[in-house]
C-alpha cells in the first residue's frame, strides 16, 4: 500500500493506481517530520520563501517545541505505516521554551535503543536540528533522509 | 459537528501548482459532509469579509484553512473566526504554499501532499475543543532589588509613570558603587554630583511619593507569580529616625567606639553611630549594634547606657529608637525588578599577585575609595609606610580571560585603569606609571581621550603579559616588585608604534628612552589591580528565593541575551544593570529604564491580563504524583499540591511548549491546543 507515488495514493479506491506504481516498483517512503514551531517549522517555510524544491514524501506535524514529541507519537507513526520518522529541533541553545531540545534529544536517544529491539534501523528515527535560517540545510536534511529511508526500502509490517 | 474547508489560491501561488478542484475533490470523498469553497486571495478585505459571512451562513463549528504558513496568517484568520462568532481555537491552517506548493516539483505530488494535509487538519479540527483566553487582575506595582543606578532610574522611571514602587536596598545607603567613586569614565564627571540630582529626584522629586525606599532591608520570600507577586522583605533596624533625624551629624564626634568601615573597604574606622561615608543618602547615620555600648555594655549585660550620642542630638531623643526590632514588611507587586549590581573577583584567588599579604596591592574598588575625597584618606594616595607613592603598576585582566578563573572579559577596567591613570597623574604629576594587561578593551565612542591620555603620557608604560595571573609580585624592601619575562610584548608610548602584540616583544624602547628587557625586574609602590566583575555576594541568596536560573559565572540568566536580556527566566522578575552581566553605568541606566518598559507595557492599571489558552493542564485524578513533570518545566510552571496528592500547572507561567506532556508516564497532562488525541490523529490521517 506504501509504493504508490501518485495522487490517488491516499485514496481507499486507489488500488488500480497501486497496482501500477508496483509494477514500476518505485518506493516511495512515507515519512513524518515532527518540527518545532520557532526553529525548523520556520526553516521549512525559509526553503519554501526560496522556493527550493524537496521530496515530498515527508508529511509535517507541527508541535510548539521539540520537547513536545512523546516518544509514543513515533513508536505510533511506525505503527501506523511510517518508514522514517524525523525530529527537527531548534539548536542547542536557541530554544525558544529554553530547554526543549534538550529534552527531544534525550528521549530520541533513548528511543533509539528500544526501536533497535524492533528492528528498526536507526536511520528511520532521525534527530536533527534546523534553524529558522536554515532553509537550505531544512532541504538537504529531508532529501538526505528520504534517501537514506529509500535505501533501507518500505519497513516491514510487525 | 460542522467543518468547512477554505482553500486560498493564493492568486496562483498555490493553483498554479495545486489544482484545487482535485483537492475537493479527494477532501470531499474521504470526509463526506465537509464544506469545500476556494478563494483567490482569502487574507485580502474581500477574503476575509467572504470567509466571516460564510461561517455564519453555514453554521460552521470548525475551519481549516489550506493557505500560506500559519506564521503569516493565523491571527488574521482567527481574528475572523472570532468576528464570526467562532473560537478562534477551532481552526487549522494547512501550510500549503510554503511547505507544498512552493517546494514540490511535480504538480500531482504536491496535490496528493495536499490531500493529505488537509484530511489531517480535518480529523484534528474537529477533536479540537474551544480554548479561552483566561484574564486575572494584576498589580501595576514593582519591587526593585538594588538601589544603585539600574534600580534608581528603574524607580524613578515607574514614579513618574504613576506607578508605586518599593525599592530594596540591603546597605544603608543609596546610589550603588559609582556614588563612592569620585570621578567617572569616560568623561571624569564627580561620581557623586551624577548621581545626586536622579538620588534626590527620587528622594524628594515631583514622583519620590511613589517612591518607597527600604533602607538596610533585604528580600526574604516571594511567592505569587507575575502580576501578583507578594513580596517579604526584612528590615533591619538602623536605630535612627530617617523622618526626625536632620542628618547634622553631631552625635558622631562624642560616640566612643569604632570600627572598620565596610564602606571604605575596611581601610579606615567608622563610629559606632556615623554616615556610611560623607553625603551618602538617606542623610541618616546608623547605629551598629555590633559595637554600640547600648547592645554591648560594660558589664556584659547587653544592656548599656551610653547615651552620648542621644545628648549631642539637638532635635532630641526622639530621634533615637534603640527599641526598633528587625521588621518583616510585604508588598505586593506585579513585576520584581533585579538591579542588585556585581562586585570585584576575589584577589587573593591569585596569590601569586600579593593581594591581602603585600601591603599597597589594591583592588579597584579600594583604590576608588582612596582617591575619593570622603573616602579614608580624603582623597590623598599615600603608602603604608605614609608616603606618597612614585610609581605605580596597574595590573589588568586579574582573574579574566583565564579558564582557572573567569573565562570573559569584563569590559570596563581598562576603561577605570586609564582613569586610574588621569587621576594619579593630576595628583602626583611625576609619578611612574606601568600598565600590565593580557587584552585592551575600551569600547565606546568616548572611550578614546582617556586611553590617549595614558598613551601619550612620557611616564606611562604599557607592557603586555601573556599570563597575568600567572605573574609573581613580591615585597623587596617595602617595594613592589614583578618580572616582565611574561611580557610578550612591551612598549612605552603611542609614538613609538602604538600597543604592539606578538610574542617577544620584549625589548620595545619606550618613549622614555628606558628599555624594558624581558626579564627584567620593575618595582613600584603601589599596585592596583583590576580583576573581573563577578556577581554580588546575594545573589544565590536571592536566586534561591525567586528561583531566578544562574548562568555558568554565577550571574543571573537571561531570558535570551541578546533579545531578552532585561528579563530572566522567571515571567514577571526582570534583571537590570550589573547582577546580569558586566557593564559601566551608562549601561545600567538604560538597563534601568529598560526593566521599566518591561513593567510599564506587561502590566497596565485597569487592564487584566490575559492569559494564552495553549498551555498545559494536569488531570488531576490521573497524576500519580511523580514530579517528572516538575523537572522538566523550563518556567518552574508546575507545582506540587500535597492535598491533592498531585502536580498543578500555574497557567500564567505556562509558555505551552508541551514539554511536561511528553514526560508524563500517566498521560495525565494536556497539552492544550496539541493534545495527544490530535496529534495521534495527524499522525493517522498522514500515514493513511
Amino acid at each position: 500500500m506504501k509504493n504508490s507515488a501518485s495522487i490517488m495514493e491516499n485514496m481507499p479506491d486507489s488500488g488500480s493506481n497501486i497496482e501500477e506504481a508496483k509494477k514500476t516498483e518505485v518506493f516511495e517512503p512515507r515519512i513524518i517530520g515532527f518540527l518545532c514551531n520557532w526553529c525548523s517549522y520556520a526553516g521549512a517555510d525559509k526553503a519554501g520563501a526560496a522556493q527550493k524544491h524537496y521530496s515530498p514524501n515527508v508529511s509535517v506535524i507541527k508541535v510548539m517545541c521539540s520537547g513536545r514529541i512523546d516518544p509514543q507519537f513515533i513508536l505510533d507513526a511506525f505503527r501506523k505505516g511510517a518508514d522514517g520518522v524525523m525530529i527537527l529541533a531548534c539548536h542547542p541553545g536557541d530554544c525558544h521554551y529554553k530547554e526543549g531540545n534538550y529534552r527531544a534529544v534525550q528521549r530520541h536517544r533513548l528511543l533509539l535503543r528500544l526501536l533497535k529491539q524492533f528492528g528498526i534501523e536507526e536511520e528511520r528515527c532521525r534527530f536533527d536540528y534546523v534553524s529558522a535560517g536554515e532553509g537550505d540545510r531544512f532541504v538537504s536534511v529531508i532529501n538526505e533522509t528520504v534517501e537514506a529511508v529509500k535505501k533501507l526500502g518500505p519497513l516491514k509490517n510487525y | 459537528m460542522k467543518t468547512a474547508v477554505y482553500f486560498c489560491n493564493c492568486g496562483t501561488n498555490i493553483s498554479d501548482k495545486i489544482n484545487p478542484e482535485k483537492v475537493e475533490d479527494a477532501v470531499k470523498k474521504k470526509n463526506g459532509d465537509v464544506i469545500f469553497k476556494t478563494f483567490g486571495f482569502l487574507c485580502s478585505e474581500e477574503g476575509k469579509e467572504f470567509l466571516r459571512k460564510d461561517i455564519i451562513d453555514n453554521a460552521v463549528d470548525a475551519v481549516v484553512i489550506p493557505a500560506c504558513s500559519p506564521r503569516d496568517h493565523e491571527k488574521t484568520f482567527m481574528n475572523v473566526l472570532s468576528a464570526a462568532g467562532v473560537n478562534p481555537y477551532m481552526m487549522q491552517m494547512v501550510n500549503i504554499r510554503e511547505q507544498i506548493a512552493w517546494v514540490t516539483e511535480d504538480g500531482e505530488k504536491a496535490a496528493a501532499k495536499a490531500v493529505r494535509y488537509i484530511n489531517a487538519a480535518i480529523s484534528r479540527v474537529n477533536l479540537q475543543e474551544p480554548l479561552e483566553k483566561k484574564e486575572i487582575d494584576i498589580s501595576p506595582d514593582a519591587v526593585i532589588v538594588g538601589a544603585g543606578p539600574a534600580g534608581l532610574k528603574a524607580a524613578l522611571s515607574l514614579a513618574e509613570a504613576g506607578r508605586k514602587v518599593t525599592v530594596v536596598e540591603k546597605s544603608p545607603t543609596i546610589g550603588g558603587l559609582p556614588v563612592r567613586y569620585e570621578e567617572i569614565f569616560p568623561n571624569m564627571e564627580c561620581g557623586p554630583c551624577m548621581l545626586e540630582p536622579i538620588m534626590g529626584e527620587a528622594l524628594h522629586g515631583d514622583a519620590s511619593g511613589n517612591i518607597e525606599f527600604l533602607t538596610l532591608s533585604e528580600i526574604e520570600d516571594a511567592v505569587g507569580s507575575y502580576g501578583n507577586f507578594t513580596v517579604k522583605i526584612k528590615r533591619s533596624p538602623r536605630y535612627v529616625d530617617t523622618e526626625k533625624c536632620i542628618g547634622c551629624a553631631e552625635c558622631i564626634a562624642p560616640c566612643p567606639v569604632s570600627f572598620k568601615n565596610p564602606f571604605n573597604c575596611g581601610i579606615n574606622d567608622r563610629k559606632a553611630i556615623d554616615f556610611s561615608f560623607a553625603g551618602a543618602l538617606p542623610n541618616v547615620p546608623y547605629v551598629n549594634a555590633g559595637v554600640c555600648l547600648r547592645f554591648n555594655g560594660r558589664g556584659g549585660t547587653g544592656g548599656g547606657s551610653c547615651r552620648l550620642c542621644i545628648d549631642a542630638c539637638p532635635v532630641g531623643e526622639e530621634v533615637f529608637n534603640f527599641g526598633e526590632k528587625e521588621e518583616i514588611l510585604e508588598r505586593n507587586a506585579g513585576s520584581i525588578i533585579l538591579a542588585t549590581g556585581s562586585a570585584l573577583y576575589d584577589c587573593s584567588k591569585v596569590p601569586s599577585l600579593g593581594y591581602g599579604k603585600i601591603p599597597d596591592v589594591y583592588n579597584g574598588i579600594e583604590f576608588e575609595r582612596i582617591l575619593a575625597s570622603n573616602g579614608p584618606t580624603e582623597g590623598n594616595i599615600r603608602t603604608s609606610a605614609g608616603e606618597e607613592p612614585q610609581s605605580f603598576a596597574i595590573v589588568h585582566c586579574v582573574g579574566s580571560l583565564d579558564k582557572n578563573h573567569k573565562d570573559y572579559c569584563s569590559g570596563i577596567c581598562c576603561e577605570y585603569a586609564f582613569k586610574f591613570n588621569h587621576i594619579i597623574r593630576n595628583k602626583i604629576p611625576s609619578a611612574k606609571i606601568y600598565h600590565l594587561y593580557k587584552e585592551m578593551v575600551i569600547p565606546g565612542k568616548e572611550s578614546g581621550s582617556l586611553y590617549r591620555h595614558a598613551a601619550e603620557d612620557k611616564n606611562t608604560v604599557f607592557i603586555r603579559v601573556s599570563d597575568i595571573n600567572g605573574m609573581t609580585i613580591t615585597e623587596e624592601n617595602g617595594r613592589k616588585v614583578f618580572s616582565v619575562k611574561d611580557a610578550c610584548g612591551s612598549v612605552g608610548g603611542i609614538e613609538t608604534g602604538g600597543i604592539r602584540s606578538g610574542v617577544g616583544g620584549a625589548g620595545e624602547r619606550n618613549e622614555t628612552g628606558g628599555e624594558i628587557e624581558s626579564g627584567e625586574k620593575i618595582s613600584v609602590d603601589a599596585v592596583i589591580l583590576c580583576p573581573a566583575v563577578v556577581p554580588g555576594e546575594d545573589m544565590d541568596r536571592l536566586a534561591g528565593i525567586l528561583e531566578t536560573a544562574k548562568d555558568k559565572n554565577g550571574f543571573f540568566e537571561e531570558l535570551h541575551g541578546r533579545t531578552d536580556a532585561g528579563r530572566s527566566k522567571i515571567k514577571g522578575v526582570y534583571l537590570a544593570g550589573s547582577c546580569h552581566s558586566p557593564m559601566d553605568i551608562k549601561e545600567a541606566m538604560n538597563e534601568g529604564m529598560a526593566a521599566a518598559g518591561y513593567v510599564l507595557s506587561g502590566l497596565v492599571a485597569g487592564k487584566k491580563l490575559s492569559i494564552d489558552p495553549i498551555s498545559a493542564a494536569v488531570e488531576q485524578e490521573r497524576c500519580s504524583g511523580c514530579k517528572v513533570c516538575i523537572g522538566v518545566c523550563p518556567y518552574k510552571a508546575i507545582s506540587f499540591d500535597e492535598e491533592k496528592e498531585a502536580s498543578f500547572v500555574n497557567e500564567l507561567l505556562c509558555q505551552g511548549c508541551g514539554t511536561c506532556a511528553a514526560a508524563c508516564p500517566s498521560s495525565a497532562i494536556k497539552a492544550n491546543g496539541f493534545t495527544d488525541g490530535e496529534i495521534f490523529a495527524e499522525i493517522g490521517i498522514m500515514l493513511s
